[in-house]
């Protein structure tokens, strides 16, 4: 169970939104040079060279990981034919409720992530309202509720699994 | 809180945690689960439960205030 893919998934979309985040920290710094006058119009956007590594590595870690992503589903997929993951499901695939018991810790997961995000979202509102920082910092907050959503729910899957035994 | 007496009697039958669940229809955790008091099964399973373990109900789940009440 423990390496059921439906348990990594989870990990799988933190890592993709840490991905996501240092492709953001990337892209955040460029030189922006704006001509615009009678004769000319230009606009120019110049990455520094950390800047454009970052951008460049974060790109390639994030097709690698999709590939290896995309081989597992699979993999899943040919071992529990009954129990498919679609890669563009809108339903959570990491929603384990094969029967009652692991709905139930499903449940139990769904509702400590629920409770973190009605109070994260709101203030992550406020955030972006009333924020002096750039925009950058918002969607970086974004990504931080998605990123600690998924570890609640994953610590919580993973508590349960954890302490059961034969 | 709802204690059980399943991992005792799943013993004296001879039953590991899987032999159980396959013939409840649930997983292993479950049974795990269950064991633990981590959650309580739907009258249904416990029902299911109480026919494998040769048993009623009654002698399978109990609730932990009515512990004093036994005599």
């Amino acid at each position: 169970m423990k390496n059921d893919f439906r348990m990594k998934y989870p990990l799988w979309m933190m890592g993709f939104i840490l991905v996501l985040g240092m492709f953001l920290f990337g892209v955040s710094s460029p030189v922006t040079d704006i001509v615009n006058t009678e004769t000319e119009q230009s606009m120019s956007v110049e990455y520094g060279l950390i800047a454009g590594f970052v951008i460049i590595g974060s790109l390639l870690l994030y097709f690698l990981m999709l590939i290896i992503f995309y081989v597992q589903l699979r993999r899943h997929n040919e071992k529990n034919p009954t129990q498919k993951i679609s890669p563009f499901a809108v339903r959570p695939p990491e929603y384990l409720e094969q029967d009652e018991g692991m709905t139930h810790i499903t449940r139990k997961a769904s509702q400590k992530v629920y409770s973190f995000m009605i109070w994260s979202l709101p203030m992550l509102a406020v955030f972006a309202m009333f924020s002096p920082l750039s925009r950058i910092y918002t969607v970086l907050a974004i990504l931080l509720v998605a990123f600690i959503q998924y570890v609640i729910y994953y610590l919580e899957i993973r508590k349960h699994f954890k302490e059961e035994k034969e | 809180m709802l204690k059980n007496r399943v991992k005792e009697l799943r013993a004296r039958y001879g039953f590991t945690q899987s032999d159980l669940g396959k013939q409840v229809n649930v997983t292993r955790q479950t049974i795990a689960f269950i064991e633990k008091g981590e959650f309580s099964p739907s009258i249904t399973l416990s029902l299911k439960l109480a026919k494998v373990l040769q048993t009623n109900v009654n002698e399978l789940f109990w609730l932990e205030e009515d512990d004093g009440n036994e005599e």
